[in-house]
């Protein structure tokens, strides 16, 4: 029986009505990858925010080594021996690599009250080549790397002092596959030295692969530890869910002919470092799918197609003629998109339910030229429940809510406004089965209805289950496309990826 | 070196600093060649320049951080009237430390309203002016505070450049050497995350205010020994005290990604000494001098900044 690291005893957390974590206790052994498993609003972030002093906890004690632990914050449970990379961004432009991978704990590198610059960007280097990041400079400004380095350099911030409790809050659907690759070579590397990964992710193939034992959430509740061997994505499905679901929540026709009607056609999109020569045409009632790695531009096509690229080239038409340049234009004419950065481009995150749904219909929802809160809240009510959005509330702010239910609003304020072609970058990212099998149903049903949807995705599973026509990028361009077909398999659109 | 790494390197933002510097000076040359520009004329340009380089170096620690301190000009007449006071009982001893002491206790009161309201720093500096500018009047009974001869060395060559040059060496040494340099970037940048890294946003913001304060302490010996005499401020006439130092701020923060910030103050407020002197060697009213000297400000930081496309500005 492996050695008891962390015990975390009756941890109970509220915020407001909503009970996130409900008297949870659980158990980390030395040497082990645990997974943390729930849906969206399970409490599964909550708890190790708890953990790791991001949040405080109303009740309940963590014991470390059977020594009690009360972090204030993430350099407090650092010193204390346990660390996380978050979801989102965690690290702060305007510092160079090097501050940010020593942020609160510059005292290491001072004496007499001087910051020893040096050293600390020394160390720093020395760190990231120690863990294969070579290419990362430490003394460069962190602003001049992307989304998925920033996050490499979070893994050695988070673990180049050998924590013995590491928490992967959700971070691989930031990661493409070369991301993901280092990230499970650091977890595995924890592991060996008698640490603990408590590894968070809604992949639950992924979660079977990498974890020896799983803990399901439901509503802040522990349902049951589970080890990895011998369990099955369908078991794994069943414990979050409190019910059987069926194995497949994707499409199941195949065959349907695709419209001829164009909707919309791009031609020969350039955008700088993004795109190079990228063409395409959209069907009425299709659902166009566009994957490949996470660099190859794909994310930039939807963008650029919703007139938010910039130093865009080429041309986007609709099939009424109407030329698309920019975001109001789109708008205007009908084109919704969900960016894959949810928090900072499809949200005002500091703003309410209602305002955040009612955005792009206010001219719509004006009575005599006036806005009345009544109309605005029956809006947005009526297009946050049909989305299923679980809140308190319509004046709920969204920062509140968790990834699945931040994603319903998103999708619901283009609904709400009725929109022809939905432009949809990672619409699943970070999102648990149940939320996932309701955007399906509900991009099924669009569909259905006529409306054109582009699915931007990084997960290929999504894309055969999902799409009547791939396109698969590579290097800024069009690599290869595809059919929808029951024979078409994962290895196929690999093999064009990479 | 590509061309990207060299536009990126700390070498290029100095090299365009000492070009807009000879550039600046160039064209008010060519213009009033016989009024502007001749070598001991510089020399008192860049004297008064560097005298509000000083409290642009204050200001620096707060505006990096997101709020704004408009007491710094009501700062600076107190801490003068006070200097003026002191240096008759101590000397030079009271002219350096008096205002030192009396603008950093100001600054310290400034962070700590600021903090404990928890409202806007512009609000919370702009009512504080007022109360200064009343204890202003006070301590000079509403008199002409002048300082005495014996004591004016700090208002000229070559003690006004130790002093300044000593302000900007501590400020440049704060932002490079310790951790308030990191942390006013970091809350800067996301107070929220900042918070989560153990950072006491609390205490830095104070700690800037104080800093800021301190820093209009040390202006203020360099501005009455160069002036000689100050006049108490009311209904915010001090308020135009702020602005000088402030372009010079800006300039700092266009030009922080090169990493010297310091330089761009200084090199900023010489700028700025050689637009208004120019404008009045022409002979321009002082409404064309404001437009012009306005408009030259944001043309410059709009070209240096040279903003991410798509990035939030606030």
């Amino acid at each position: 029986m492996a050695e008891l690291l962390l015990h975390a005893e009756d941890i109970d957390k509220k915020f407001g009505i909503t009970h996130a974590v409900n008297h949870v206790s659980l158990d980390f052994y030395k040497g082990e990858i645990h997974a943390l498993i729930g849906e969206n609003g399970s409490g599964k972030s909550t708890f190790t925010s708890m953990l790791t002093g991001i949040y405080t906890k109303e009740h309940g004690r963590f014991f470390l080594e059977g020594e009690e632990i009360h972090p204030q914050n993430q350099v407090d449970a650092n010193r204390k021996g346990v660390a996380i990379i978050v979801q989102e961004v965690g690290t702060l432009s305007g510092l160079t690599v090097a501050e940010n991978i020593f942020l609160g704990k510059e005292d290491d590198f001072i004496s007499h009250g001087i910051k020893h610059t040096n050293a600390m960007n020394r160390k720093a280097q020395e760190l990231l080549n120690s863990y294969g990041f070579n290419h990362i400079d430490a003394t460069a400004v962190i602003d001049t790397y992307n989304f998925e380095e920033r996050k490499l350099i979070e893994i050695v911030k988070s673990t180049h002092f050998n924590p013995k409790v590491l928490v992967v809050d959700e971070t691989t659907t930031a990661l493409g596959h070369e991301g993901r690759r280092e990230l499970f070579k650091v977890m595995k590397k924890m592991k060996e030295l008698g640490n603990c990964v408590i590894f968070i992710s809604h992949d639950l193939e992924e979660v079977l692969e990498q974890s020896d034992s799983i803990s399901v959430l439901r509503d802040g509740v522990l349902i049951d530890t589970v080890p990895s061997e011998g369990t099955t994505v369908d078991d794994l499905r069943k414990l979050m869910v409190g019910r059987e679901m069926s194995g497949n929540f994707y499409r199941t026709d195949y065959g349907e002919p695709i419209s001829e009607e164009v909707v919309l056609r791009a031609e020969h999109l350039k955008v700088p470092g993004e795109l190079r020569d990228f063409s395409l045409e959209l069907h009425k009632g299709e659902i166009l799918g566009i994957g490949g790695l996470s660099e190859c531009g794909m994310h930039e096509v939807g963008k650029a197609l919703f007139g938010a690229s910039y130093d865009r080239e080429g041309s986007v038409t609709l099939a009424n003629g109407t030329i698309i340049k920019d975001i109001p234009t789109a708008i205007k004419n009908s084109i919704a998109y969900a960016s894959k950065d949810r928090d900072n481009e499809s949200l005002v995150i500091n703003d309410t339910i209602r305002d955040n749904i009612c955005l792009p219909s206010l001219e719509n929802l004006k009575r005599n030229r006036i806005l009345h809160n009544r109309d605005m809240n029956a809006f947005a009510e009526k297009f946050a429940k049909e989305m299923s959005t679980k809140m308190e509330g319509v004046d709920q702010f969204t920062s509140a809510l968790s990834g699945g239910n931040k994603q319903k609003v998103v999708l619901a304020r283009w609904i709400g406004l009725d929109s022809d072609i939905i432009i949809l970058d990672s619409p699943t990212r970070g999102i648990d089965i149940k939320v996932k099998a309701d955007i399906y149903a509900r991009m099924d049903e669009m569909r259905k209805s006529g409306k054109s949807i582009i699915m931007i995705s990084e997960e290929i599973m999504e894309l055969l289950g999902m799409s009547d026509r791939i396109l698969i990028m590579k290097d800024g361009a069009l690599q290869g496309e595809f059919l929808r077909s029951e024979e078409l398999t994962d290895e196929d659109l690999i093999e064009q990826m990479v | 070196m590509n061309v990207k790494k060299l536009r990126e390197s700390q070498w290029f933002g100095i090299l365009i600093l000492a070009l807009m510097t000879v550039l600046f000076w160039a064209v008010f040359k060519i213009m009033a060649p016989e009024t502007f520009g001749s070598y001991t004329k510089v020399l008192t340009y860049i004297k008064t320049a560097f005298i509000y380089a000083i409290g642009g170096c204050g200001l620096y620690f707060i505006c990096v951080m997101g709020p704004f301190d408009m007491s710094v000009g009501a700062n600076i007449v107190l801490s003068s009237v006070i200097a003026v006071t002191a240096s008759k009982y101590f000397g030079y001893a009271g002219l350096i430390i008096a205002p030192i002491i009396s603008g950093t206790l100001m600054g310290l009161i400034n962070g700590l309203v600021y903090m404990k309201l928890q409202i806007s720093s512009l609000i919370v500096t702009v009512g504080l002016s007022l109360v200064y500018e009343a204890i202003g009047i006070f301590a000079a009974n509403g008199k002409e505070s002048v300082l005495s001869t014996d004591y004016r060395a700090f208002g000229d060559y070559p003690w006004n450049i130790v002093v300044a040059f000593s302000a900007y060496f501590i400020c440049a040494f704060i932002l490079k050497y310790t951790k308030m340099g990191t942390y006013a970037y970091a809350i800067g940048t996301n107070e929220v995350v900042a918070q989560n890294m153990g950072v006491n946003v609390r205490k830095c913001k104070i700690l800037a205010f104080v800093l800021c304060g301190f820093f209009a302490g040390i202006q203020s010996i360099l501005t009455i020994s160069y002036g000689t005499s100050m006049t108490s401020a009311s209904n915010l006439a001090s308020m135009s005290r702020n602005f000088t130092p402030l372009m010079g701020t800006f300039f700092g923060l266009a030009f922080k990604k090169y990493g010297h910030p310091v330089i761009a103050i200084v090199v900023g407020e010489i700028i700025i000494s050689f637009m208004f002197n120019g404008f009045v060697a022409l002979g321009a009213p002082t409404t064309v001098q404001n437009i012009i000297t306005g408009l030259a400000l944001l043309t410059i930081v709009t070209l240096t900044t040279k903003p991410i496309k798509g990035a939030v500005v606030k």
